[in-house]
């Protein structure tokens, strides 16, 4: 009996409705990631000055440190330089009744970031550095209660909101509109 | 219908006639075009993926902060601080009360015990490391907080991290557009 041959045929696929598809799912799945770019932004913690392992350095600076520290308070910021709270009574170092620069929109609940007055606090520490001009640290404190995007708004501000930090760290200097960009944070009250 | 309409109808069934008998042409697909565009969405989204040195894949429901800042994002142990909890290493180690304070039953003078313990053990798997692989540790906590979070929360997770020995912390914020 002869036997039967079979020739293998060789069948491409069509990739045509494939590629139809494809072409459809990838606008489709880009579309509808959502993309985030993350930043980060660098805090100290407060140096302990009395650190026995710590050496002094070497070429002291020549300017008196400007100590530079901002409050932030429920009903603004109160704002001290070497220890002086700006706009404090005579004699006293620090009014305990009224903040420096009061809130933007009084009477506005925590969690609305915008009530504290982020202008007036910028421009007051662009007064500082134009006396200041080498001064950079900052040290940032806050009642309890305060949340933490009030307390990132705020260090935006005491940077300059305009402030671009990411070249700088890679070497290039530091633009003009950055004020005071290195925050140590304090344990608040 | 005048002969020349008659012609004109005729021709142009003769037309149709004839495209019906023409045999289907296959059609080949050009791969080469179609290659460079995987190619370019391939490096594009690893790029994308590998430009941070660590990956922060927020908890459900966390706001993250939005910030002016463009500071990249260095490398560092990440901690994550919602309203729900601190998590660690892809583990809850404390709960958060309603009123968005660290459970005072885990916490002695800002120090927050379960997260103490996790940082501590972290901290000596990195030392380890760093020593094996020759490279400083950066001994850097990246604090991954909401942004409703309280400040005096924020306070007790970064006096933990600096008794585990972190000596820098970095706020993860999301850039504003």
């Amino acid at each position: 009996m002869p036997s039967k041959k079979f020739e293998e045929e060789e069948v491409q696929a069509n990739l045509l409705p494939v590629m139809n598809i494809m072409f459809l799912l990838i606008p489709a799945l880009l579309l509808a990631m959502e993309f985030a770019s993350m930043a980060s932004i660098s805090v100290s913690p407060p140096r302990i000055t009395n650190n026995p392992t710590e050496k002094p350095p070497e070429d002291p600076p020549k300017e008196k440190p400007l100590n530079l520290k901002v409050f932030v308070m429920e009903d603004g910021y109160r704002v001290s330089a070497d220890s002086q709270q700006e706009g404090a009574e005579a004699g006293k170092t620090q009014d305990s009744s009224t903040p420096t620069i009061p809130l933007a929109k009084p009477g506005t609940p925590l969690n609305d970031y915008e009530r504290y007055d982020y202008v007036a606090l910028e421009a007051k520490v662009k007064q500082y550095k134009s006396l200041f001009p080498n001064e950079t640290i900052v040290t940032i404190s806050a009642e309890s209660k305060i949340p933490m995007q009030a307390m990132i708004n705020t260090m935006d501000a005491l940077a300059g909101r305009s402030c671009k930090l990411g070249k700088a760290l890679k070497g290039e200097a530091v633009p003009d509109d950055c004020y005071f960009w290195r925050t140590v944070m304090e344990g608040g009250a | 219908m005048t002969p020349d309409q008659q012609a004109f109808l005729a021709k142009k069934k003769e037309k149709a006639a004839a495209r019906r008998q023409r045999p289907e042409e296959k059609g080949e697909l050009g791969m080469t075009s179609l290659m460079d565009i995987v190619s370019i969405i391939v490096v594009y989204l690893l790029k994308s993926y590998a430009s941070d040195p660590v990956v922060i894949n927020p908890t459900a429901g966390q706001k993250i902060p939005l910030s002016t800042a463009d500071a990249p994002m260095q490398d560092g142990i990440p901690i994550f601080i919602t309203l729900r909890g601190i998590t660690f290493d892809n583990k809850k180690v404390v709960s958060m009360t309603a009123d968005g304070d660290i459970d005072p039953t885990t916490v002695s003078n800002h120090l927050i015990g379960p997260l103490y313990d996790a940082l501590a053990e972290e901290v000596d798997k990195a030392k380890q490391m760093a020593e094996n692989t020759g490279k400083p540790w950066a001994a850097r906590a990246i604090l991954v907080g909401d942004q409703d979070l309280k400040f005096s929360a924020l306070v007790d997770v970064m006096y933990t991290a600096g008794r585990a020995e972190f000596a820098d912390y970095s706020f993860c914020v999301i850039r504003k557009s």
